[in-house]
């Protein structure tokens, strides 16, 4: 297992509502826009970045997050990993496109809290202080939407119907935790 | 309040961007050749009309990418959204 020191420690659940940090998980962010980028990354982890705003690519282990034309997210999808193949995958990724001027990998497994929310009220608990219209979001799997949520930049993943990932930066995750269980005491 | 259609994202709310001021002002090639007016006059001075105006903006919450915007500002009207380097549409 990774260890890190998880900045909550508790899962809350309230009326249709699941919330719980998963922690560890490996996260990378790639820069590039460079042509042979994709394909280095399709042979690496098997999955193309998408190249379409706003979506997402992804296979059992790892999902890709479009963040911006020349930037993704990786996580993975497995708790389990151990710290040998965080710096397995970060190795093969820096050699692969760091090293020969593709590009740019950045370890930010430290840097992104991961919040799991599972239930119907969701998107109500999320638009009491989001200016984002979900309106596409929540019926497209997959979708993803780098915004703000409680004047806090998140990153947020519809993984599923009815369940979504949301990443937070760690100094501001305690904060956005507290605000979360606040306003879902009130849906 | 109003809504911004980010050429890469899509359309979001204003307070996820953050305005960089007036589009298309050129920095002096031989900058040292300048007197000390003509360089206050490139730095600091701007036009401020209440008008349509040719603004930078970027998306600072989002995907973090500057471009273009044509904005009425009195009445916050957007004419055209433009990515950089794009040469700014007729209106």
């Amino acid at each position: 297992m990774l260890s890190f020191n998880p900045p909550i420690k508790e899962e809350k659940n309230y009326n249709d509502l699941k919330i719980v940090e998963i922690e560890p998980t490996i996260k990378i962010n790639l820069r590039s826009n460079k042509r042979e980028f994709s394909t280095k990354i399709g042979k690496i982890l098997s999955i193309l970045p998408p190249n379409e705003a706003n979506t997402s690519s992804g296979n059992e282990s790892y999902s890709l997050l479009w963040l911006s034309p020349d930037e993704w997210l990786i996580y993975s999808n497995n708790i389990n990993d151990t710290l040998d193949n965080q710096i397995e995958l970060e190795n093969n990724l820096f050699n692969e496109i760091s090293k020969l001027n593709q590009g740019a990998v950045t370890n930010v497994s430290d840097h992104w809290v991961m919040i799991n929310l599972k239930g119907t009220k969701i998107f109500d608990l999320l638009s009491k202080s989001c200016p984002f219209n979900f309106k596409d979001f929540k019926k497209k799997k997959g979708s993803v939407v780098q915004t703000v949520l409680n004047h806090v930049d998140v990153i947020m993943h519809n993984k599923d119907q009815n369940e979504l990932n949301l990443f937070v930066r760690r100094s501001f995750s305690e904060d956005l935790w507290l605000w979360i269980n606040d306003s879902a005491r009130f849906l | 309040m109003f809504i911004i259609t980010c050429p890469y994202c899509g359309d979001r709310d204003q307070t996820e961007f953050s305005c960089g001021g007036e589009a298309h002002i050129e920095r002096p090639k031989q900058p040292t050749e300048l007197s000390d007016d003509e360089w206050a006059e490139y730095l600091f001075m701007r036009k401020n009309i209440k008008g349509v105006q040719f603004e930078r903006w970027n998306h600072s919450h989002g995907c973090r990418k500057w471009f273009n915007i044509i904005r009425d500002t009195s009445n916050d009207k957007i004419h055209a959204v433009y990515k950089m380097g794009e040469k700014p549409p007729v209106i």
